[in-house]
């Protein structure tokens, strides 16, 4: 029945945190959406029976192992080492610190006497497809960075560790997070409500920390599912690029588990707490939620094509004032220069100068036959004289199309005039 | 003519082989360039079609070689700005040098050009080939006499305000129809002057740069006043031209409206300018997107509410949306300026602004994340728990290299390194100070002005977070190639000296401030006067000082050129003293000893015993007695001690000890 109720509760788990007591509720939370995720996309690892339960009970078991090794340890790192086991390259590791800690530790809670031959699996199910890891990931940081918000703000440069929390005995801190869990369900049964009295009794003050629980868990309801996806979509988005590089300069590598000499449990690693600091920083301000006043592909209406306006040119204007035009150098001075047209430009190929000839094709410039049409005569004198004049034409790299154009035109009307001195010399056969 | 003609034929097949690459590619989008280069040189089975891979074409602007040069030049932090390398004698040592060399400089530039464009028949040969029409005169008088709608465009292109409404007039009264394009722009121009004709810009005005000069220190008043009066001078009249002509209009377009709302929203009328909109509603027209950026600008100006004001612009931004017209980075950033007059909903709804906008493709320059700034930090208001915001912005912007693409974007370094400074925040400084390394980031500083304060803000910080070694390496490094720091700025790093214990570079700085002009500064150099005398250096540091000190009294002495600034008090003479003494400068300190006469000051009796005792240290008994008549002529109530001591410490003659007991009884008697 528990493990029922933590998959249904899926939908909701992200705010939970809200709720004052937020920390100590942490791991419980990530191992549930753990689970919750497990049956749907790691579809690869087949026929484990077990394999969704045993994962959350692993991972209580780590959390727990470590919270009560390591009086100093937040929730929330202990998250962070549950989070490994999801990056591809880090797992192995990773387990093998669960698994010994497991090992370890099995006989301090009699509260899960199953855990340890499952250990295994989680193993395995850790290596499958890498999306679904993602995926699950960037659901974890969804709540991560709610709990962030109550925290001390942190400079990005210097990621200290979290202050951190005196722990109550592993044992309440694990019951305690069940019930709270389970009283995330959707429909706020009455099942639920009884897991909120219960979590709430474990509190001081008891009835305040039950309502507020109830408040949360209502106000929640009325999140719409679609947003959180397009929350965690931003999330990941943002994951891929989210390696700055100052975001772990100062800690050790990531994936670092050492073992304490009495072999009872890892030291924490700070690495990967610092990285999902950067993450969780990129997350921020800047990707909150849109106004959703236009519609995203708004299309561009064609209005002004007039050029540019008075308003166009001053707007120009004013930013051209309101920068620092002023060059630093000589050769910015002489860019400056060529954009007024002061400068000849510098040459960056064999075309330079070549403005008004650009757009002529080469061949007009060489083959000139064509302009010895039917107005010369097809052979004799003229006509070869013709042809030496469009071959030296064809050499000159002086003139352009239009200039030689015209100087063929020039003889055309020559020999016009003269034709009839030529064919009295009988050198105008046409 | 073979070998052209072959090339003609490569380059045929050149076109044709890179079409037939482009499909290819679009068939295998995957593949990487080397990826095909490689399959191309196995034999054809596994492609059967042979496929010759040839690099696209890269074209280059035609500064791009320039730019390559430019980019291996690096900012040489021992010299002054380009600007001034001509001549260097005219290379700048004091801000004030510096703003009337780079103006003299501009304003030379002016008077050529406006001695050019007044009398363009002196300069009509054209020396240059090709032609160069920056160089030659601008026609400033219109060519075209007749009444028509060409010598209404030309007027218009030459931005002859009450001409072109004259003209048009003269047009309308003849009946010849004007186009609605033509009386646009007629429109355009009307409200972009308010109806006046522009200020020419080549004309010398004189009263401008008196007031430049008058105001010497305090610019950013003269900026604020000169748009103030902008403002005064100009504001929306009543049924001015551009309402006339407007109204002439049989059917107004959107842009007719356009002009004459955003003329409204420039000169002030902001009420009037939603009523215009409500118009052109009306009138089933669509507006275009600067209409709704200039009325977003005008929102706050008609509510009084934070959060009416705020409501209005989302009506607009929806309006935009249900008129389909897509918003520019301008929009962004007229809805976050307004939304720094917003109070708390600025702060609520400034992040998901830029979200929507982003979702519309609209990345943010930096006048946006500048309004951000200034949304989050006001200036005065207290810091906490804001901190992050900086980060936040500088996390997106660090890295990005900006292109100017609004008015404001000057503004962000300015606003960003003020904000480190309230909040003491060095790392972020670092950060900003970085990104103005990016690319072209450094035009965005703004101007002469901007970049001084700019420099002076960072610095400030840096005296204020970093030790000293640091604080020199940037001083070099700034001071003076780029930044002249004001007296206050020294003050703090006199300032860190002190707290560093690094006394001894006092002399060096005493240089700069000579050279940056504050050798006149009273309290600066009093300042620095104290600092030498609080405490005794080793010998050779002593003697530094010592030299240090006469040039300091040099400067009281002849002043800045010729005009003494400063006058003596007791407190700087005596600091010079003991500097002086300190060093066994007893001369020195002996001729400046005797000054406290002239300048009517009085020197203290710890001084004075302190004299004392280095007299002593040489044994020049006419010394001691002169020194206790100096102290017996200022009435001090210390003389009787210091006569004394001279009875006990000095052998004296009878002559001096009879001189000795006279004063005594004097001083005894004045008491």
């Amino acid at each position: 029945m528990y493990r029922r109720l933590l998959i249904n509760i899926n939908q909701v788990r992200n705010r939970l945190i809200h709720t004052h007591n937020t920390r100590l509720t942490l791991p419980s939370t990530k191992c549930k959406e753990r689970e919750s995720f497990a049956p749907v996309t790691w579809a690869p690892c087949t026929a484990r029976p077990l394999g969704t339960s045993s994962i959350s009970f692993s991972e209580n078991k780590e959390s727990s192992t470590s919270l009560s090794e390591d009086k100093g340890k937040t929730p929330e790192e202990t998250e962070v080492n549950a989070e490994v086991n999801t990056d591809g390259q880090r797992n192995t590791e990773m387990n093998e610190g669960t698994e010994i800690s497991n090992a370890t530790l099995t006989s301090q809670l009699e509260t899960e006497p199953v855990v340890k031959p499952e250990d295994r699996k989680q193993v395995e199910t850790t290596k499958s497809g890498k999306e679904s890891l993602l995926e699950l990931l960037g659901a974890m940081k969804v709540e991560v960075t709610t709990v962030r918000k109550i925290r001390p703000s942190k400079t990005p440069r210097m990621s200290e560790r979290p202050d951190q929390e005196p722990m109550e005995s592993t044992h309440s801190m694990f019951q305690r997070a069940a019930a709270e869990g389970s009283q995330q369900h959707g429909t706020l049964n009455p099942a639920l409500v009884a897991a909120v009295s219960a979590a709430a009794s474990t509190l001081p003050n008891r009835h305040q920390a039950e309502s507020e629980l109830l408040k949360q868990l209502r106000k929640h309801e009325a999140i719409p599912d679609t947003q959180r996806r397009a929350d965690i979509g931003h999330i990941i988005s943002d994951m891929k690029v989210g390696k700055r590089p100052n975001g772990r300069s100062n800690v050790r590598p990531t994936s670092q588990i050492r073992f304490d000499d009495d072999g009872k449990g890892y030291t924490q690693d700070r690495g990967i707490t610092s990285e999902l600091d950067g993450v969780r920083r990129r997350k921020s301000p800047f990707t909150s939620k849109r106004l959703n006043l236009f519609a995203a592909a708004a299309e561009q209406d064609a209005l002004s094509d007039l050029g540019p306006t008075l308003w166009d040119i001053d707007l120009v204007n004013q930013i051209v004032q309101a920068t620092n035009q002023m060059p630093r150098n000589g050769f910015e001075e002489m860019i400056q220069w060529t954009k007024e047209g002061r400068l000849w430009q510098y040459p960056i190929n064999n075309e330079a100068g070549l403005e008004e000839e650009a757009s002529v094709p080469f061949h007009e410039h060489v083959f000139l036959e064509k302009h010895l049409d039917e107005s010369f005569p097809q052979q004799g004198p003229v006509r070869h004289f013709m042809e030496l004049v469009i071959t030296g034409l064809a050499k000159n790299h002086h003139l352009t199309v239009q200039q030689k154009k015209e100087h063929i035109d020039w003889f055309r009307d020559y020999f016009r005039q003269k034709e009839d001195v030529l064919k009295e010399a009988e050198a105008y056969l046409n | 003519m073979a070998s052209s003609c072959s090339q003609a034929l490569r380059h045929h097949v050149c076109k044709s082989s890179r079409i037939l690459r482009v499909h290819l590619q679009k068939a295998w989008p995957n593949r990487s360039f080397v990826l095909n280069s490689a399959a191309d040189q196995q034999p054809a089975v596994s492609s059967p079609v042979e496929e010759i891979v040839i690099p696209k074409k890269k074209t280059w602007s035609k500064e791009a070689v320039l730019q390559a040069l430019a980019s291996t030049v690096n900012r040489d932090p021992t010299a002054s700005d380009y600007r001034f390398q001509d001549d260097p004698y005219l290379t700048p040592k004091t801000s004030s040098e510096f703003k009337l060399f780079s103006l003299s400089q501009e304003s030379g530039r002016n008077a050529a050009k406006y001695f050019i464009s007044t009398y363009p028949k002196y300069f009509q040969k054209d020396y240059a080939q090709p032609h160069i029409p920056c160089l030659m005169p601008e026609t400033l008088e219109a060519q075209i006499e007749e009444v028509s709608e060409a010598a209404l465009i030309e007027r218009i292109q030459m931005r002859k305000v009450k001409a072109a409404v004259d003209l048009y007039d003269q047009l309308q009264q003849a009946g010849t129809p004007v186009s609605l394009d033509v009386t646009n722009q007629l429109l355009d121009l009307i409200c972009f002057y308010g109806d006046c004709d522009p200020a020419q810009e080549n004309v010398p005005e004189q009263r401008n740069e008196e007031t430049e000069d008058v105001q010497d220190e305090p610019q950013t008043k003269k900026g604020r006043a000169s748009k103030a009066s902008d403002k005064l001078k100009a504001a929306w009249k009543e049924n001015n031209n551009a309402e006339r002509i407007f109204a002439l209009l049989s059917e107004p377009n959107t842009h007719s409206y356009s002009a004459l709302i955003r003329g409204m929203v420039k000169y002030g009328a902001y009420s009037k300018a939603f009523s215009t909109y409500t118009d052109l509603l009306n009138n089933q027209l669509k507006a275009d997107v600067s209409t709704f950026n200039a009325l977003i600008t005008a929102a706050p100006e008609v509510k009084e509410k934070y959060n009416e004001k705020w409501e209005l612009i989302v009506d607009l931004l929806k309006q935009m949306a249900e008129q389909k017209v897509k918003p520019n980075l301008l929009t962004l950033n007229a809805v976050l300026k307004a939304l720094r007059r917003c109070g708390t909903v600025g702060k609520s709804q400034a992040f998901p602004v830029i979200s929507e906008m982003r979702a519309l493709s609209i990345d943010p320059s930096l006048a946006s994340y500048n309004h951000l700034l200034s949304i989050f930090y006001k200036p005065g208001a207290p810091f906490q728990g804001q901190t992050d915001i900086l980060q936040e912005v500088m996390n997106e912007v660090s890295g990005k290299s900006f292109t100017p693409q609004d008015p404001d974007d000057a503004q962000f370094f300015i606003t960003a390194v003020r904000i480190c400074l309230d909040t003491k925040d060095i790392e972020q400084a670092y950060r900003v100070h970085e990104l103005l390394g990016v690319g072209e980031n450094w035009r965005l500083l703004g101007n002469d002005f901007q970049q001084n304060i700019y420099h002076a803000r960072f610095f400030s910080l840096l005296c204020m977070m970093e030790n000293i070694d640091v604080v020199l390496k940037w001083y070099r490094d700034l001071v003076p190639s780029v930044y002249y720091p004001s007296s206050n700025v020294m003050r703090d790093l006199l300032q860190v000296l002190d707290t560093d214990n690094r006394l001894d570079l006092i002399p060096q700085i005493w240089k700069d401030l000579k050279q940056l002009g504050h050798g006149n500064r009273q309290t600066l150099v009093e300042e620095l006067l104290t600092l030498m005398a609080r405490e005794k250096q080793n010998q050779e540091v002593q003697e530094t000082f010592a030299e240090c000190a006469l040039d300091i009294k040099k400067m009281y002495d002849t002043g800045d050129r010729g005009k003494v600034m400063m006058s003596w008090t007791a407190g700087s003479l005596s600091d010079l003293v003991s500097v002086l003494l300190a060093a066994q400068r007893r001369q020195d300190a002996w001729e400046i000893l005797k000054l406290f006469k002239t300048h009517n000051r009085v020197p203290s009796e710890e001084l004075l015993d302190k004299f004392l005792t280095c007299i002593k240290e040489s044994g020049d008994v006419n010394q001691a007695l002169e020194l206790v008549q100096i102290s017996a002529g200022f009435c001090l109530p210390g003389t009787p001690k210091l006569i004394q001591r001279v009875q006990q410490e000095f052998l004296l003659s009878e002559q001096q000890k009879s001189m000795l007991s006279d004063l005594e009884i004097q001083t005894f008697n004045s008491d």
